[in-house]
């Protein structure tokens, strides 16, 4: 069984980290490309959103390079995710592929869905060489995000631009070669040491920047056109609550102990947005609401003719918390030099903003 | 008296007929829109960020031009009405949505509906929404089996009768009622949301134009739910979306069975349609027995192009029919 799986930001390492314990055959789509987008959008109905395109171009890449099982995310939502695997499975049969269809469902039972996928795909591996599997990838995506935030600290003040970047690459590739616990253990401190050491400029104060908005295009860099490490260019401090780990973490583990990490962001939406609206809609709203006060601005990122982002949309500039939000919608059409004329605009804004409340202060006192 | 405005978009052309019901059994006057204007729609696009699709566009126009009509405006923000199958965001977000882009708005009689979470959490919604008008239990629970009813027969009547939903209001409202065209040369099925085929302002009057080029018009309300799912479940098996059986299930039949051509009409940006008449399009590639146009409708969709595209339709399907006679003869 060769199976195949589309990508979601460094995803890949952890789902590799599972296959090479299990045993299994993994078919890893190049990682997104312009090839995977036109792919995607060639063969997808226009109206759909970019998640819809990229996955499909990572599916159809796979199945060029012979996986004949493809695990397709989906689940009841109320977003058009949940139809994903519908759509996908007709548009690659039509395409002439012949394969079988997982699809792992993002509600209900995750953990136990996640297993037992596991169990089958593995030719029935013992429970305690899954479980360890398991557990081995998702130290691995801590690791990663754990170093990823430092990066996003050092890119803001870094002397030579572009260093925190050279080293989270190289972190990633380690990590990926990593085999053992006490490996990671070190390659984590050692980029973690590395980072810190950085040469940086320790009189600027960076302006933070909150990333907001729909799960998939805030963590897949090819779709928001690397815009973390754009903002860091432009020497701001960029802060996501979403993290692969972090989702791994209460998704699997703890909201079915009862433990909501985003119960906090949900009360905070109460006042504007009663609902669940689908998606990462509620939490947008939420997350603006609670920021408003900690961060000096917020770009929320969404898929073109996203539903439930659309609602947060309209509602978040009615919130009485008021901070400057640049909504930046990805797509096909997406064009790097505009969004980095508007991101320059933006970071502007936020420093002149900056200045005159520090004026006030000074006034003030 | 309190007068709770419905604004005439979005799923007043489902439920209408329930809703009065309910409201008059508990003493309110119900105030409707008017018909969609463009005025309507410019204010209400005015007031959301561009991408919102137009439906919502036109339904916070219609809103707009209640205020200070009435005391209470209705929006129910409806989760679900089917088990497991789910409502785009637009609908469960459009109270909130409509309380933040129009301030000015009277209160917003906003209920949640969603089967999935028992019968006890829906009577108890239904009750809360009658505690705006009355403390009586029973007075509500009258009102809601009367509007019941209503809602039946509303469903009764247009299936067994082939009307559309505002011939349906129109009779049960006891309104002059449209005549309906009896001459045929072909047969023609929309499908689509009832928000989209009956406002005449969105759909540019196709239904009347169809009518007037001697064409029968059938509509997803004229077939029975069961035919509705049933269609459904074999294109796509279980349904996602609430209202999946309009565009999906009424496609797959109509495809099948009982149509010339098949237009669907959708809105540019409509998350659920995207894909929906997207599987609709497929089956009608693979079966190649009726003809299908898919017709994507926004606020710049000129009258023009929807004539253009819909001559050159009917002009196919006579050509085919005529073709048939031929070959039999």
């Amino acid at each position: 069984m060769r199976v195949g799986t589309s990508h979601l930001g460094n995803i890949s390492i952890m789902i590799k980290a599972w296959a090479q314990r299990l045993g299994g055959s993994l078919i890893l789509p190049p990682v997104n490309n312009q090839r995977t987008l036109s792919l995607g959008v060639k063969y997808s109905p226009e109206g759909l959103c970019l998640p819809f395109k990229l996955t499909l171009g990572n599916l159809i890449e796979a199945c060029e390079l012979g996986a004949d099982t493809l695990i397709i995310t989906g689940g009841d939502g109320i977003c058009r995710l949940g139809y994903y695997a519908k759509t996908q499975e007709q548009i690659l049969r039509e395409l002439g592929y012949n394969f079988e269809i997982i699809q792992l469902s993002l509600s209900g039972q995750k953990l136990f869905g996640l297993l037992k996928l596991m169990k089958r795909l593995s030719n029935n591996a013992s429970w305690f060489k899954i479980i360890s599997a398991l557990r081995f990838g998702i130290v691995k995506q801590f690791a990663i995000d754990k170093i990823e935030r430092v990066v996003q600290k050092v890119r803001a003040v870094e002397q030579i631009k572009g260093t925190a970047n050279r080293l989270y690459a190289k972190a990633i590739a380690a990590i990926d070669n990593a085999d053992n616990y006490n490996t990671l253990k070190r390659v984590q401190r050692d980029y973690i040491d590395q980072l810190n050491h950085v040469a940086k400029d320790t009189q600027a104060k960076p302006p933070i920047v909150g990333i907001i908005g729909e799960f998939y295009v805030t963590l897949e860099p090819f779709a928001n056109q690397n815009i973390e490490s754009e903002l860091g260019k432009l020497g701001v401090e960029v802060r996501r609550r979403t993290f692969i780990s972090t989702w791994t973490k209460f998704s699997f583990f703890f909201n079915s102990l009862g433990w909501d990490e985003k119960s906090k962001i949900h009360k905070a939406a109460l006042p504007y947005l009663k609902r669940d609206v689908g998606g990462d809609g509620w939490e947008t709203v939420g997350e603006k609401v609670l920021h408003a006060k900690e961060y000096d601005g917020l770009v929320h990122l969404a898929p073109f003719t996203c539903m439930p982002e659309i609602v947060a949309q309209n509602i978040m500039p009615s919130t009485k918390e008021n901070i400057p939000v640049l909504p930046i919608l990805c797509d096909e059409q997406m064009n790097r030099t505009g969004m980095l004329t508007r991101l320059e605009a933006f970071v502007d804004l936020l420093k002149s903003r900056r200045r005159a409340h520090n004026n006030n202060q000074h006034r003030g006192s | 008296m309190i007068k709770v405005g419905i604004p005439r978009a979005l799923l007043y052309y489902q439920y209408y007929p329930m809703w009065k019901t309910f409201f008059e059994e508990l003493g309110a006057e119900v105030v409707v829109s008017s018909p969609t204007t463009q005025t309507m729609l410019s204010s209400g696009s005015s007031r959301v960020v561009a991408d919102t699709c137009l439906p919502v566009k036109i339904f916070l126009g219609h809103v707009l031009s209640l205020v200070e009509k009435c005391d209470y405006i209705f929006i129910p923000a409806i989760r679900s009405v089917k088990r497991k199958a789910y409502n785009c965001s637009k609908f469960l977000g459009l109270p909130d949505m409509t309380k933040a882009v129009i301030p000015e708005s009277p209160p917003i009689l906003d209920i949640e509906i969603d089967i999935n979470k028992g019968k006890h959490r829906l009577y108890q919604a239904i009750y809360g929404l009658g505690r705006h008008f009355t403390w009586n239990p029973f007075r509500v629970r009258r009102a809601s089996l009367a509007a019941w009813q209503a809602h039946r027969k509303y469903r009764e009547l247009m299936s067994s009768q082939g009307l559309t939903p505002p011939q349906a209001i129109a009779r049960m409202t006891g309104e002059v009622e449209l005549k309906a065209s009896t001459s045929t040369q072909a047969t023609i099925a929309l499908i689509g949301h009832p928000y989209m085929l009956y406002d005449e302002h969105i759909s540019h009057c196709l239904i009347h134009r169809l009518e007037q080029a001697h064409n029968k018009v059938l509509t997803p309300e004229m077939l029975t739910t069961e035919e509705l799912e049933s269609a459904t479940a074999r294109l796509v098996g279980k349904a996602h979306w609430t209202y999946e059986d309009e565009v999906v299930g009424a496609g797959g039949h109509y495809l099948e069975t009982g149509a010339d051509g098949v237009i669907g009409l959708m809105t540019f940006g409509c998350g659920p349609d995207s894909q929906m008449m997207d599987m609709v399009r497929r089956r009608a590639t693979r079966l190649r027995v009726t003809t299908f146009m898919s017709l994507t409708l926004d606020e710049h969709t000129t009258e023009g192009g929807v004539v253009t595209r819909l001559e050159a339709f009917l002009d196919m399907i006579n050509r085919r029919k005529r073709r048939q006679v031929e070959v039999c003869v």
